[in-house]
């Protein structure tokens, strides 16, 4: 698999290099050389620490990281990156602002990314051996996981195209805490609710058909959703709230298995999330390009991310232009946000389809591992992890395809950004562990005690 | 808990399948309404990630070629124009945004590669790793006289606030050797990768007045003035196979006319000959006595001028790739007195400087109108033709035996004294044999004090077979003989120069 892997996206760097014809190939076997020895590395590590984890899921996720940095070699090789957008308004003659331009230090920035991923899954996997190790930081975790994500808030010179979710360290460059603090999170809430589970769903009455949990066990969703929209207030961070409370949610519904939970999670996100569109407005431009991509005005202006992004997945068509043959620096931020449409536009519908399912597969996988591991803590930590991911990919691919209003959340693994790929790193050595611990076979006795005696039905 | 677990899974499938659907539905459904609407720039820049092909002249002058733009460009490649003003009504101009004309426009299919002539090509380009290139289009356009063109142009027009245009052809195949226009502009504004430069230059150029976008040797329709006489002398020695040049026809100093109290004079009531109402064709028509031929033109009836007209090309449309050709138009007058002035290129008669070409290239020609035509032909990467254009017949405007009178009487204009054009032929240094009709159109559209249009249409040598035919029209210039024939003769020199015949 990990041999596909690295076949795949040396094909993909070749090919790059192929099509833009001006281009030497030496950085390129460099970049395909290093990539190879990650992935290797990463084999490795994972064959010495963790066994019996499931096969599927570090290929996958390293094809991703993989074809990430290709089509941001891409993008440094045509010389160019997503523009910042259109400057001036200027109707029928042109949108082009200044072009921003990618180096080959943000690929080496992105391969450096990659190696402190691979050497966070590697110290995790070492260090933590069993997952519910992990339960008994509940309260800590939850704390940590609460002050990452109001970092931001208090940080100086944060805000970014309106959202305030990055925090600039001198010299080290910009990293969204958030991207680590949901992972901190969902291991704090896997705790909670596990020891919570029963009173929260057993306990209330029913009304109207529907079991209502008691007002005092409100609290938890309650504190969350109040997080949630000072999120969304202080930070106008749409994308991540929704996967916060996705991910709560989610797990709360798993732990309990009741509808009422479900209903009064969603039910709350959708009041916080339509009142915040019509009070903050930088939410409301947001639902309002999504409603109204193509008119003259939005075109040029709040929508034209968006609607560069559905024109690349317009040039791209079925078969796409190959990569290395479209024009992605169209899209403002195609590196990142819009990785998608980049990959629409030069791989075609074909190309998006089997990455969808390349996510498809690491989700799959992650919810058959909760299926599969007995322990609650680790059963719903997978489930919530595998939603979590699901619910990012469907916000994201959703929002830069216009299924949904469009926000600013990042691309697992494709997206150039450091803190989005160590984060995806630690969530997939948090499911390499589960699973392996899932389908760790049973200890073998320690004595013989004998064949159990055969009892004959005849 | 599991239970809980398999119905997330169902949510995170609806979720993906979703997100499958959108995909599809706008990749697959969608791509083509998404790729052709308006504002999207991407199919337009498509075409400047490959390096567009040079324009060239016939004898080898680049005029227009894409070089690359380096680090700091928008796009791979920015197109450069050559002598900018002299040469755009040949090439046009190529934003960076779609819009094209001349040249630009009309050959852009293999000037950006995308042509079907290149698509074997772009594909062994391609396995090869070859860097895909458009084809050369190489011009009829000698660069010579083209340069002489603009500069004759120039020196008239300058500051004059008039407008002007020049074609010049080869009778004998059509190639168009030189077009220019008055005012002009530099392409290369337009072609800049800065939308606001652009858009700056663009809107420069609209506020001028004339406009210099306007290709006034293709597009200006004006009175072609007395140069139709070569149409009414045609018609008249078509119907009348007895006469010839030197047959006597009514040349009155004053033609009365009939149904009205107007009266038809010749220039500066000037009499025609020695007065005596009689004189030759070939004096009325050297002289251009407009009483003469609104007389001619009356007997021939507006019916068969108009047949005649349309055998040198008027009232049809020039479908001439690499050029917005303005149609010629002679239409049938309702009375016997608009027939008249009609005959001597009034009325509502009007051409532009290539119709004033095609009339010196079809008598030129033996009588035989040429298609003219601009794009020589097209050449690929590895110089094989992709496309070229052979000489057609576009019409047989008059006989042989015809045709041998009006080259007579269109030599007598610039070489017997009694011709409009014998002042400056006499002053005519180098002894080069010109023939030639002067047009002097008093045109309502300039305002009544204002001069009239000077229209010249000729060619050259006339002593023997001719290689050049020019038809210049300049806009409130005065008399032919001043203002037009300087410059068509200047173009003639120095293309018979460029090809060893002066």
């Amino acid at each position: 698999m990990i041999a596909l892997a690295i076949g795949v996206v040396a094909f993909a760097f070749v090919n790059v290099a192929l099509s833009l014809k001006d281009q030497g190939f030496g950085s390129l076997a460099i970049y395909v050389v290093i990539y190879a020895v990650i992935s290797v590395i990463v084999h490795l590590v994972v064959r010495r620490w963790a066994p019996y984890a499931d096969p599927l899921l570090v290929p996958l996720a390293l094809l991703l990281n993989g074809l990430g940095l290709a089509m941001l070699y891409r993008l440094i090789q045509a010389g160019r990156n997503g523009n910042p957008g259109p400057t001036y308004t200027n109707h029928g003659v042109s949108h082009i602002g200044p072009i921003g331009t990618l180096t080959s230090s943000d690929m080496s920035k992105q391969f450096l990314f990659t190696l402190v991923g691979i050497a966070c899954l590697t110290v995790f996997l070492i260090y933590v051996k069993e997952p519910r190790m992990m339960q008994r930081y509940t309260y800590l975790f939850g704390l940590i996981g609460v002050i990452l994500f109001a970092l931001p808030t208090v940080w100086p010179g944060s805000e970014v195209q309106g959202a305030k979710i990055q925090i600039t360290i001198p010299g080290l460059g910009s990293i969204q805490p958030a991207e680590f603090g949901k992972l901190f999170l969902a291991l704090s809430f896997a705790g909670y609710l596990v020891a919570k589970r029963d009173v929260l769903s057993l306990a209330g009455k029913r009304v109207l058909g529907i079991d209502l949990p008691r007002g005092r066990d409100l609290g938890p969703i309650m504190a969350m959703w109040v997080l949630t929209m000072l999120l969304l207030v202080f930070e106008s961070d749409i994308g991540t709230s929704a996967v916060f409370m996705g991910l709560f949610v989610s797990m709360i519904y798993i732990a309990t298995g009741r509808n009422s939970w479900l209903l009064i999670g969603v039910g709350m996100f959708l009041i916080g999330g339509i009142s915040a569109a019509l009070l903050i407005p930088h939410v409301g431009v947001r639902f309002s390009i999504w409603l109204n991509t193509f008119t003259p005005y939005n075109v040029d202006h709040n929508a034209y991310q968006l609607a560069q992004g559905l024109y690349g997945m317009g040039a791209g068509g079925v078969l796409g232009k190959g990569f290395g043959g479209g024009q992605p620096w169209w899209t403002p931020l195609v590196q990142s946000d819009f990785v998608i449409t980049g990959f629409g536009e030069e791989l075609g519908l074909v190309g998006v389809m089997a990455i969808l399912l390349i996510y498809g597969l690491i989700v799959q996988r992650g919810l058959r591992t909760a299926l599969m591991v007995k322990d609650p803590f680790s059963k719903l930590l997978a489930g919530g992890l595998s939603f979590m991911l699901a619910l990012q990919v469907f916000v994201i691919v959703g929002g830069s395809t216009r299924l949904i209003p469009e926000t600013g959340i990042t691309t697992p693994f494709l997206a150039q950004g450091g803190a989005s790929l160590i984060g995806s790193w630690i969530m997939i050595a948090i499911l390499v562990r589960l699973s392996d611990t899932a389908r760790r076979p049973a200890p073998k006795p320690i004595q013989d005690e004998g064949l159990t005696q055969v009892v004959s039905l005849k | 808990m599991d239970r809980a677990l398999k119905r997330v899974t169902l949510a995170i499938l609806v979720m993906f399948l979703l997100l499958l659907l959108n995909t599809n539905y706008l990749q697959a459904f969608e791509a083509n309404s998404l790729t052709t609407k308006p504002e999207n720039d991407r199919a337009s820049a498509e075409q400047s990630q490959i390096q567009r092909g040079d324009i060239k002249t016939s004898d080898g002058v680049t005029i227009a070629a894409s070089k690359p733009s380096g680090p700091n460009g928008t796009y791979k490649y920015q197109r450069y124009y050559s002598d900018g003003p002299v040469y755009s009504p040949v090439t046009g101009y190529d934003t960076l945004y779609g819009t094209q004309t001349g040249v630009e426009n009309s050959e852009s299919d293999l000037l950006s590669g995308s042509g079907q002539q290149l698509a074997l090509r772009n594909f062994l380009d391609q396995i090869t790793n070859k860097a895909q290139k458009g084809a050369t289009v190489q011009t009829t356009i000698n660069s010579k006289a083209q340069q002489a063109a603009y500069k004759g142009l120039a020196s008239v027009l300058q500051g004059s606030g008039h407008s002007g245009g020049l074609v010049a052809m080869d009778p004998s195949t059509g190639k168009i050797l030189a077009m220019a226009s008055y005012p002009s502009y530099n392409p290369n504004a337009l072609a800049s990768q800065n939308g606001v430069e652009v858009n700056k230059a663009d809107q420069a150029l609209q506020a001028q007045n004339p406009s210099p976008l306007i290709n006034n040797a293709t597009s200006a329709l004006l009175p072609p003035g007395s140069t139709f006489k070569i149409v009414t002398s045609s018609a008249w020695f078509t119907e009348h196979s007895d006469q010839n040049a030197n047959s006597e026809a009514q040349s009155p100093t004053v033609l009365t006319l009939p149904q009205t109290t107007d009266k038809l004079h010749n220039d500066q009531n000037e009499q025609c000959g020695d007065g005596s109402g009689k004189a030759t064709l070939i004096y009325a028509f050297a002289q251009s006595c407009d009483t003469t031929f609104g007389n001619l033109g009356m007997q021939i009836g507006g019916t068969n001028l108009q047949s005649e007209a349309e055998k040198f090309g008027m009232n049809k449309p020039m479908d001439v790739p690499g050029l917005s050709a303005a149609t010629s138009s002679y239409s049938v007058p309702n009375s016997p007195p608009l027939t008249a002035f009609s005959a001597i290129g009034q009325f509502s008669d009007t051409a532009t400087p290539l119709q004033e070409a095609m009339f010196a290239s079809a008598v030129a020609n033996n009588g035989t109108l040429m298609r003219p035509y601009l794009v020589q032909q097209a050449t690929a990467s590895d110089l094989s033709v992709v496309q070229s254009t052979p000489p057609q017949v576009l019409s047989a405007a008059v006989s042989p035996t015809v045709d041998n009178n009006l080259k007579q009487m269109m030599t007598a204009v610039m070489q017997q004294p009694e011709g409009t054009g014998y002042q400056f032929n006499k002053n005519n240094e180098g002894g080069l044999a010109i023939a030639g009709k002067t047009g002097t159109a008093q045109n309502a559209m300039n305002g009544v004090s204002s001069a009239p249009d000077a229209v010249f249409t000729s060619y050259a040598p006339a002593d023997s077979t001719p290689k050049i035919a020019v038809g210049v029209m300049i806009q409130g210039g005065g008399y032919g003989a001043t203002a037009a024939a300087p410059i068509a003769v200047s173009v003639e020199k120095a293309y018979l120069a460029a090809v060893g015949q002066g």
